[in-house]
């Protein structure tokens, strides 16, 4: 199962985890979910609900799906959200609304779905951004929290399912693209790699990830070297 | 301005996001007059030792102190991580030192159980 499969990144773990061969239950809110979802028929068997998961509802439609299914091996917590801006103008509604997306989801799933697993992985998209960045006060936060519920539930639900995070750096997708060139261009200067990472090297590491089978509990930054350079 | 993050908060989201709504509108106050902030989260909850909503709150706290030390330079934001034996005066102690400036988005911890484990 994986959220905010229609994104850059999540579509790009959606389609790894075609090629792997595993059934996916793919969740967004956008209709742009039918375009991914028609791309990986082909390949395999996949059940798209789009649904708002900040609702009770939306979750009760994603664990409909694994009921259905039978068997639940890996969750995927992707999807995000920015509202980004300093922490003098910053709105109690974007503060809300980011940490419900980033956080609050990603909680009352785990909680509804682990469950329905027997065995297996839950993979929570986190940021670097968990580190401190600049205008991300509520991001900052949301994805600090993420760190703190893969811990506590990679302690509560171990042996049976491992929990780790990954913690993206700058990424080429769509939102990057938004970016100013100018700004970009900085970005990237700053990064030793001296490129953005792709989506799909984001996916292959929840692959690896899913199957590393004495690892929980971890945090993995996979950011070119930019958590220690200027 | 000091935070003391509640070590029982429930593993429930609506006690998480008030517990965390409330930090954000006292750090976005205490900014705003230029005060040095404190937020004290467990040791153990960094580590996700206990409940799931004190580790969410505690790692997101720490999380916050650091992007804000960074859009904030005249102010200091700093995080003290306690354990449940650490002193009344070891605390009143080191938050002193944190309110008077210096470290920025640091986090201080007191006792040894963090010793080996992960680092935040």
């Amino acid at each position: 199962m994986v959220t905010g499969a229609a994104g850059g990144i999540g579509s790009a773990i959606s389609h790894r985890l075609a090629e792997e061969g595993r059934r996916l239950i793919l969740v967004d809110m956008a209709p742009d979910l039918a375009r991914v979802a028609t791309e990986l028929e082909t390949s395999t068997m996949v059940r798209p609900v789009q649904a708002d998961l900040t609702t009770e509802e939306g979750v009760q439609a994603v664990r409909s799906e694994v009921q259905e299914l039978g068997s639940l091996e890996l969750v995927v917590n992707n999807a995000g959200i920015t509202r980004d801006a300093r922490l003098a103008n910053l709105s109690g509604e974007n503060f809300d609304l980011v940490l419900d997306v980033n956080l609050g989801v990603p909680l009352r799933l785990i909680e509804s779905l682990h469950p329905l697993m027997e065995a297996g992985a839950i993979v929570n998209i986190s940021s670097r951004a968990y580190l401190g960045n600049f205008g991300q006060y509520n991001y900052s936060m949301s994805k600090g929290g993420l760190v703190g519920l893969t811990r506590a539930y990679a302690l509560r639900l171990a042996p049976r399912i491992r929990v780790n995070a990954i913690a993206p750096g700058l990424i080429g997708t769509e939102m990057t693209k938004a970016i100013p060139a100018e700004v970009r261009e900085k970005m990237v200067a700053a990064i030793p790699m001296q490129r953005m990472g792709t989506p799909e090297e984001v996916a292959a590491l929840v692959s690896y990830l899913a199957a590393a089978s004495y690892i929980t509990g971890e945090v993995i930054t996979i950011g070119g070297g930019r958590s220690l350079s200027r | 301005m000091v935070f003391v993050a509640d070590p029982n908060v429930a593993d429930n989201w609506n006690e998480i996001r008030e517990e965390l709504a409330e930090a954000f509108s006292m750090t976005k106050d205490a900014a705003t007059r230029g005060e040095p902030i404190v937020y004290i989260v467990r040791g153990d909850d960094l580590l996700g030792r206990d409940g799931i909503g004190a580790a969410i709150v505690a790692t997101a706290l720490l999380s916050g102190a650091r992007t804000a030390s960074l859009e904030l330079r005249e102010s200091a934001i700093n995080t003290l991580a306690i354990e449940k034996e650490s002193s009344l005066e070891a605390i009143s102690t080191w938050v002193g030192h944190l309110l008077a400036g210096g470290p920025r988005g640091e986090l201080v911890r007191l006792g040894g159980n963090h010793l080996g484990k992960a680092l935040p």
